[in-house]
């Protein structure tokens, strides 16, 4: 054995060109493997961190006629669900929220949520200190408690022992601390897709919900989702099957609220199906995608191990002439299939490590629990034995083929150690084509998405993000009690940033473009009826103001932008943009119309339409522009709003400025989300971007082992045949006559694997279909430039070998035994 | 020590068709025999050598050494019985090249039941009686070809076998060199080695004690 050890190092050693590609093939197929697998295995098949999460569903209500679906519910809406459904054990709601954390050094933003009392006990999770919400603190002026995230309580509070009890100022009031949740701890989860929810951070503060007596009379101020347990033994399907009659009842006693058809109702969303839904289709076209990396890289392995089972062939016959019985044989070979495997279990071990790391740097802003994936161990473990395997079963090859040889053949004068083995010959040139094959499909794919990238790059987003800051500000509702104090606010911030040296233009909105978030409501036009039959538009809905269309460089197509002067004094004005001129005005002049943007018909509050700005596409860059309107933050104010900051110079550089402009008007403002436009922009594409660089990296990959394998096949026949190409060169064949011959074989094995790759290609990128855009799934262009871009490389992989022996001189290839 | 009765051996051409390379091939080989096979080209020479080694088993008829039936054996019980048996000089040496001189020695033993220790003495034996201790550490690459056979010839018989076998043994050689490894040939049939040879040469046929001449795949 240790005879056999040190052989199979020295052969290593020897011969690394092979030990290299062995080892690199194995390490990627574990490397790339382990990385997604564990990415898998974390996001959809472990649960997500709570009790029992396949009895928890998010429901959320629509109204189709007005195209309004996954919207949050109001507060008598809860209690109309809470009351009449015994399908769900129990039911919570809950919004987020934003927390001035006064002290320290600085003020800070903290993201949270607020949420009614039962919410812990649905999500089945309870404080590592303290308590979860009680009933109690969920009446108006007992809800001045607050949990905190451990995270958040290590951060801020140095991990304080008695931090249970301890007294802080958030939002201008005190609150006491009377828990803590587990750092795996998360809720709500980013991607909950709740319409108009601002779910864009992780939460680290939660504070009781008290409805308060005026919320309870209004059905129609939705702002909350509702998370629910189903009861024991009871299906979404069931739960669902409650929810109609009790949203038929609730059209029937509401007239006023509701139309009296089906087109609102409520949808029990099962909770796996919102969080991970989404990513289901790019994590299983990942797996799919390091499958084939791992079948390639297999397929490799096992062209160069039968290569060097040919190789062997003559010493494999000298040790059984020699007395090596079967056995032996193949413990010897055994021992050095197992060394060349472990090197690339470990190489692969430490790049599924290395990989992991990268995708979770890379991927955090898009993929939600990333950050909490770790290297799964069982995953690993499965990898590794599938790769080293493979690497040890296709290595016992030469023992396996070499256990009864054809000694006399082998052995005799002039026997050549390298026999001709048709079998093995046509079982290494199909698995070349397969190779090939398979990194055609992966090119392909890769392809695609790369050039719907492009394409949407190249999209008009509506604004110019270049030389643009964005921060968000949070005004709490204690210090900034009524609209005024708040209009004030944005006046001052707005006048004072905009002075600011390299400051072109500052202007604030209650969304920013591209953030992820959303804000509709329902207007009235002046001189159209409407009612629940016939729903009156609800369309986006913005609170902007003065410089906000010039900082974001939206285009002003007619009539004026808003101005000081349209202050809450003033009449209520509005802009729309051409989306929503041409929807509801698409043949006549919409400046100088009103519309009603009253909270009902009771309240109305008409807004006359004073200009006409260019579509924003809101959503994404993928996404056609909405109907918008934009009104004056100053006549509708909100607390919540993100600034909007063009310089003349990198715009990064006036944070300073701008925070202690804002500071001079309340000390106590904190900004959160620093970031450019241009980031806010890329962040709206970092899924794409994403899924792009993971499957562009698995075909490069797959494209190198494809051309590892041509490269390795081609240079083995070409080694074969060297004598007989001695032959033909001293018969007169020139060089290009040799390079027809050779590399012609191998154009018709990578012709072959092309027009396989191809089939299989047309066959599969209908799946990715949806994160295509303006792309068919069967551009042909893309299918074209791959085919070529692989061919090439392919070819001058089987060219390289065959250059060596065209610059041989005849009569040594025609001496040539291998 | 070998009898050989109707020895044939035949390749398909296809269609039926059989092309033979022996035919009725009737020898008798007694222990400490010297004897040369001689004929042409393609008179099939090496075959019957290699059938002579157990290492070609296509072959029908009847072969018995030392009263053992080789025709009656499996194909393992013959490299059982080749092991115990037979050594084999290549006319090509067949070192291998990845090992050393001291290494190429110890394959055959660490291919049959021998202690480490045991293993080593016969190695070292070996080394000294061929003359080649100082070149224990170098690789085949680094040898003449008369070196290379005399290695070959070592690990022949470096786990003493009764029957010698060698194929063209100095086919590849000069002709001193091939002088030395006919001389030791000649010494170790005196000392009671039977061996058997292929051979071209006139000359290293006059070094064994007969001559069997083959023509055609027959004996004539």
């Amino acid at each position: 054995m240790l005879n056999d050890l040190r052989f199979a190092f020295r052969l290593l050693l020897k011969n690394p060109a092979f030990t290299a590609v062995g080892v690199i093939a194995i390490a990627l197929g574990i490397g790339a493997n382990t990385a997604v697998l564990s990415l898998v295995n974390a996001l959809l098949i472990r649960p997500l961190p709570y009790r029992d999460p396949a009895r928890m569903v998010l429901m959320l209500e629509h109204f189709r006629a007005q195209h309004l679906d996954a919207i949050p519910v109001s507060a008598p809406e809860f209690v109309d669900y809470q009351t009449n459904c015994r399908t769900l054990e129990k039911m919570a709601v809950f919004q987020p929220g934003t927390f001035n954390f006064a002290g320290g050094d600085r003020p800070e933003r903290i993201f949270g949520a607020v949420g009614s009392a039962d919410l812990f006990n649905v999500l089945g999770v309870a404080p590592i200190r303290g308590r979860a919400f009680e009933a109690a603190d969920c009446t108006p002026g007992h809800d001045d408690v607050l949990i905190i995230s451990e995270r958040l309580w290590k951060r801020r509070f140095d991990g304080d022992p008695q931090i249970i009890g301890s007294k802080i100022v958030a939002n201008g009031r005190g609150f006491t601390i009377v828990g803590v949740m587990p750092a795996s701890f998360e809720f709500p989860i980013p991607l909950f897709g709740i319409q108009g929810a601002q779910f864009g951070e992780r939460a680290d503060v939660w504070q009781p919900l008290a409805f308060t007596a005026q919320e309870m009379k209004i059905r129609y101020s939705r702002g909350y989702a509702i998370v629910a347990r189903l009861a024991q033994d009871v299906s979404a399907k069931q739960a669902q099957a409650e929810l109609d009659p009790v949203t038929a009842t609730m059209r029937k006693n509401y007239p006023d609220n509701y139309p009296q058809n089906d087109s609102f109702g409520i949808t029990a969303f099962p909770l796996n199906e919102v969080v991970l839904g989404p990513m289901k289709p790019l994590l299983l076209i990942l797996l799919a995608a390091v499958f084939l990396v791992l079948l390639i890289a297999c397929a490799n392995l096992t062209t160069m191990m039968l290569a060097r089972a040919a190789a062997r062939e003559r010493e494999m016959g000298i040790r059984v002439a020699l007395g090596a019985g079967r056995w032996r044989l193949l413990g010897q070979v055994l021992v050095e299939s197992v060394l060349l495997s472990l090197c690339g279990g470990i190489a692969g071990v430490l790049l599924g490590i290395w990989g992991l790391d990268l995708l979770k740097r890379i991927g955090t802003q898009t993929v939600p629990r990333l950050s909490e994936v770790n290297l799964d161990w069982h995953v690993l473990i499965a990898t590794f034995v599938i790769a080293v395997g493979t690497g040890i079963v296709f290595g016992l090859v030469p023992g396996l083929v070499s256990g009864d040889p054809n000694l006399t053949e082998t052995l005799k004068e002039g026997g050549r150690g390298l026999s001709s083995g048709a079998r093995r010959n046509r079982l290494r040139q199909a698995l070349v084509i397969a190779e090939v094959a398979l990194a055609l499909v992966l090119l392909t794919s890769a392809g695609l998405l790369i050039k719907s990238f492009v394409q949407l790059q190249n999209v008009d987003a509506g604004f110019n993000p270049r030389n643009v800051l964005t921060m968000e500000i949070s005004l709490p509702a204690l210090t900034y009690t009524d609209n005024a104090s708040q209009a004030r606010f944005y006046n001052e911030a707005q006048k004072r940033i905009a002075s600011i040296l390299g400051i072109k233009h500052a202007g604030f909105t209650n969304i920013l473009p591209m953030s992820g978030t959303n804000s509709d409501s329902s207007f009235g036009i002046e001189g159209r009826t409407s009612d629940y039959n016939n729903p009156s538009p609800d369309e986006e809905f913005r609170q902007v103001s003065p410089g906000f269309f010039e900082a974001m460089e939206i285009s002003l197509l007619r009539g004026r932008q808003f101005s000081e002067s349209d202050n809450s004094d003033a009449p209520p004005v509005t802009i729309i943009n051409a989306a929503l001129a041409k929807r509801y005005w698409p043949n006549e002049d919409a400046i100088g119309k009103r519309i009603n943007i009253g909270a009902s018909a009771a309240r109305e509050k008409w807004a006359t339409i004073i200009g006409i700005v260019g579509n924003v596409r809101h959503r994404g860059l993928d996404y056609d522009p909405l109907p918008e309107y934009y009104v004056p933050i100053t006549q509708t104010p909100n607390n919540q709003a993100a600034l909007v900051v063009r310089s003349s110079q990198d715009a990064t550089s006036l944070i300073s400025a701008i925070r202690s402009a804002l500071r001079q008007i309340d000390p106590a403002q904190p900004i959160a989300h620093v970031r450019t436009l241009e980031q806010v922009v890329a962040d709206s594409v970092a899924p794409r971007r994403l899924s792009i660089w993971l499957l562009g990296l698995f075909a490069a990959i797959a494209l190198a082992l494809a051309s590892i394998g041509i490269y390795g096949v081609m240079s083995f026949l070409v080694v074969q045949r060297t004598h007989e190409l001695g032959v033909r060169m001293a018969l007169g064949a020139q060089r290009r006559d040799i390079v027809r011959l050779v590399v012609g074989h191998a154009a018709k094995l990578i012709l072959t694997g092309t027009l396989i790759g191809l089939a299989f290609a047309f066959a599969t990128t209908h799946l990715l279909a949806a994160m295509l855009y303006r792309v068919c799934p069967h551009d042909l262009t893309t299918f074209g430039f791959v085919t070529v871009v692989l061919g090439a490389i392919a070819l001058i992989a089987s060219y390289i070998p065959t250059s060596r022996v065209i610059r041989t001189d005849p009569m040594l290839a025609l001496a040539h035994t291998a | 020590m070998i009898r050989l009765h109707n020895i044939e051996r035949s390749y398909p051409l296809g269609r039926g068709q059989m092309f033979y390379v022996l035919r009725d091939i009737d020898l008798d080989i007694a222990a400490g025999d010297f004897v040369s096979v001689m004929g042409p080209s393609g008179a099939g020479k090496s075959t019957l050598l290699h059938i002579l080694g157990m290492h070609d088993h296509g072959w029908t008829g009847e072969f018995f050494l030392d009263e053992t039936a080789v025709h009656h054996l499996k194909s393992k019980e013959r490299a059982t019985l080749r092991n115990e048996q037979v050594g084999f000089v290549f006319q090509q040496y067949h070192l291998l090249d990845d090992l050393t001189v001291y290494e190429n020695l110890d394959i055959p033993l660490s291919y049959r039941h021998y202690s480490k220790s045991e293993r080593a003495a016969l190695v070292a034996d070996a080394l000294d009686r061929f003359q080649i201790v100082g070149k224990k550490d170098l690789y085949p690459r680094q040898l003449s070809g008369g070196q290379q056979q005399l290695v070959g010839v070592a690990r022949a018989i470096i786990a003493s076998p009764k029957l010698l076998l060698a194929d063209e043994p100095t086919g590849n050689l000069h002709s001193s060199q091939g002088e030395e490894i006919m001389e030791l040939f000649r010494k170790l049939n005196e000392e009671g080695m039977t061996i058997v040879q292929v051979t071209h040469s006139e000359k290293n046929a006059s070094y064994g004690k007969r001559i069997v001449q083959l023509r055609d795949g027959w004996i004539v």
